[in-house]
């Protein structure tokens, strides 16, 4: 999960996956992404039992906001 | 499985001396703060972190090498906060996320491109981008989400 200068800087990276053209993602969408709620929450004396475990449906939601509702992004399935 | 509130405090103290020094407690000194016996606190450090999967100790060892956002063991994006750069983020999207541990404060995120090495420059404060150099920067997704992703400490 890397920041790169341009997707043509990553297309260019030396351990680019093919496979992984749909893994771009905008500055501002990523932001996004690791700003949901719990995430602000983080610094909090409860965070891992109280907000940790809502963090799943968070991102899941907020993908499939974005329109990254594959499974590339929401999760693939074990190759066995 | 331990006390749910013992590992709540035990996060408490990674998080918080993660964000303050830059460096994670050792179990030993997370014993000594919530006043375990140091093999309670090294057990206690494995129940957090298979609670908090998304962290990770160095293989084969009891010393965390993450624990997201931020990373014990350097990666290429450097934090720096009130002029000081002593952290690491655990990757190029936890780097966004690094804002949130610092409320009100500018915090900078330098990083050099895996292809170029030319330096690429965040700013966010609160949420909000100050700073973004170059303009285009984007965020890549080597190899997808859950079981079959690939290599974690890698992605």
């Amino acid at each position: 999960m890397n920041l790169f200068r341009s997707e043509e800087h990553a297309r260019r990276w030396a351990l680019f996956n093919s496979q992984s053209e749909e893994g771009f993602i905008s500055l501002p969408d990523l932001a996004g992404f690791f700003a949901t709620e719990s995430r602000h929450h983080m610094l909090e004396p409860d965070y891992l039992s109280a907000w940790f475990p809502r963090r799943g449906g968070e991102r899941r939601a907020y993908l499939e906001r974005i329109g990254k509702s594959t499974p590339f992004w929401l999760g693939t399935p074990s190759p066995s | 499985m331990a006390d749910p509130r013992l590992m709540d405090q035990a996060f408490h103290l990674l998080m918080g001396s993660i964000v303050e020094s830059g460096i994670a407690l050792h179990y030993s000194e997370l014993a000594r703060a919530l006043g375990l016996s140091v093999e309670d606190g090294r057990q206690l450090l494995h129940a957090v972190m298979e609670a908090y999967p998304i962290g990770w100790l160095h293989p084969e060892t009891d010393y965390i090498a993450s624990f997201p956002p931020l990373n014990n063991l350097p990666t290429q994006y450097r934090v720096t906060v009130r002029g000081q750069q002593k952290w690491f983020a655990q990757c190029g999207f936890e780097a966004t996320s690094v804002t949130w541990l610092f409320p009100g404060t500018t915090v900078r995120v330098e990083a050099p491109c895996l292809d170029c090495g030319d330096p690429m420059v965040l700013e966010m404060r609160d949420g909000q981008f100050l700073t973004v150099d170059p303009p285009g920067i984007v965020g890549h997704l080597n190899y997808g989400f859950g079981p079959s992703r690939g290599r974690p400490p890698f992605l």
